[in-house]
């Protein structure tokens, strides 16, 4: 056994505890740990965002040097803070409407492209996806059945008619296939918690108790 | 009280308190898992390894301390192989609170290979063969704007040095220049990449992400738009693996360490399920 002897490690291992404490009970070193966390977040935040963006970016070239171009983002920026004077609050819609339309402008082609049509490109049985899966004859099985999966969820989310006849059988296979993707979830949600688990065991038992390498 | 009702009021601090003994032992006791890597742990190696002498590879460090134990044994694996293997390698981070952990796996890595170097030529030299790039908000802007030129958008690196002045970026211009980025992170941000970066650029993806996210990112791997992807301890295990494997990089493994107690873990909770579910049926067949 070797404990560490830096303070920082110290510091962090109690905070950890202090934490890990939680799943006993709720208790006041619990709370104390949670707050000094969110203060040190945001004061971490807050003096980042003000000394890599507002400074360099802004503050310093607009008024040291200059830049009289900045004035507008600067202008539409502060904007945001009118919401605060009830009498001019409707000047926030102006940044808002800027934001959003600038937004929806850049997310919806780019979310098209790559969430929609490559992933149903994805989904057609050609012979290119079957050998993606570079499994040799196999890929045309697993290519089926993910052919048949998205067609068989599809239509469970189909709720302009009734499940009965085939969109009832469709949909009742559809089912078993978000079943086994909610089971692939869950699954993989277990091995992250208990990851993070390891993780902060190997934080406190190695650096700090020294009782692993 | 019947077993089924003593099944289903187990307390759970009980449960946790078998979870902490079972995740704790193996890491206090060591012993030797084989971990077998996977196809797209695999194919992102060979993407890795593939990069040639004339391009760099970017390695997008976009994790925050709450997944560090799943992300960041990634990223060491991933700067030991393109250290190992001479590849020039720029380092970012998207969001701030990354910056910190992103320096602190460069500065591992870097001090493990300079530690052994014999000769100039031997060391991981700053400039020469890495670039940390820093923290250029928003994330879109990066994404986009290294397409046409990296350093217009990363004027100056995170340590301020003016990035067109780094012996590394004479070369390194923009996109075309890249082989491959590896987007390490927790949330949808390498969905973000192939949106922006490689929709419009061509820009190959590789993925390092939590196990969280894993069952949502396969479909991307499946379709091509990810090169290759790690999921979870797991898929850090495995490169580490490739790379102890292929060029015998010697370092601490934590991911491999704890593969062990992750094992047991998973054997745990599927003998709790199975508890649980016996008790659930029994109550209700009572009832």
């Amino acid at each position: 056994m070797n404990i560490s002897t830096d303070p920082w490690i110290w510091i962090s291992s109690i905070l950890s505890l202090a934490i890990l404490s939680f799943l006993y009970r709720e208790n006041p070193f619990f709370r104390a740990a949670e707050h000094i966390f969110l203060g040190v977040a945001n004061g971490y935040l807050v003096t980042f965002y003000w000394h890599r963006i507002l400074m360099p970016i802004l503050f310093r070239p607009l008024f040291q040097q200059g830049d009289l171009l900045l004035i507008i983002p600067f202008t539409i920026g502060i904007l945001y803070l009118t919401r605060f004077i009830p009498r001019i609050s409707w000047l926030v819609r102006i940044p808002i409407a800027i934001y959003m339309g600038y937004w929806t402008g850049v997310l919806i082609p780019a979310t098209i492209q790559a969430q929609i049509i490559k992933q149903v490109q994805g989904t057609v049985l050609t012979s290119a996806n079957f050998q993606s899966w570079n499994a040799g004859a196999w890929g045309i099985v697993w290519s089926v059945i993910v052919f048949i999966g998205v067609l068989c969820t599809l239509s469970y989310f189909y709720f302009s008619r009734e499940h009965k006849g085939v969109i009832g059988v469709t949909s009742r296979v559809g089912i078993v296939f978000v079943m086994i993707g909610f089971g692939a979830a869950f699954g993989y949600t277990v091995m992250a918690r208990i990851s993070l688990l390891i993780g902060k065991l190997q934080f406190l038992l190695g650096d700090w108790l020294g009782l692993i390498r | 009280m019947k077993l089924y009702e003593r099944l289903m009021t187990i307390d759970r601090r009980i449960i946790y308190g078998i979870l902490l003994a079972v995740v704790m032992l193996p890491l206090i006791f060591p012993s030797v898992v084989k971990v077998t890597p996977m196809s797209p742990v695999e194919k992102l190696f060979t993407a890795v390894d593939n990069t040639t002498d004339d391009k760099a590879l970017i390695l997008d460090c976009s994790y925050s301390p709450q997944i560090k134990a799943e992300v960041e044994p990634m990223a060491i694996a991933v700067l030991r192989h393109a250290f190992k293997t001479r590849k020039k390698v720029l380092v970012l981070s998207l969001y701030v609170e990354m910056i910190g952990l992103a320096t602190r796996a460069i500065n591992q890595v870097v001090e493990e290979f300079n530690a052994t170097a014999q000769t100039y030529e031997d060391s991981i030299i700053y400039g020469r063969d890495y670039v940390f790039l820093g923290w250029q908000p928003p994330p879109i802007v990066p994404m986009l704007g290294m397409g046409e030129s990296i350093s217009n958008i990363y004027v100056v690196d995170y340590y301020g040095n003016e990035t067109d002045t780094l012996q590394m970026m004479e070369r390194i211009r923009n996109y075309n220049d890249i082989s491959i980025l590896v987007a390490l992170s927790g949330s949808r941000i390498p969905i973000s990449w192939v949106a922006y970066a490689q929709n419009r650029y061509g820009l190959a993806v590789g993925v390092g992400c939590t196990a969280v996210s894993g069952a949502d990112f396969y479909p991307y791997y499946q379709t091509g738009q990810f090169t290759g992807l790690m999921v979870g301890m797991k898929g850090a295990a495995e490169y580490e693996e490739l790379v102890e494997a292929n060029y015998a990089v010697k370092g601490r493994r934590i991911a491999s360490e704890a593969m062990l107690s992750l094992t047991y873990a998973h054997l745990a909770i599927m003998l709790f399920i199975v508890i649980g579910n016996i008790g659930f049926f029994l109550h209700r067949r009572k009832k």
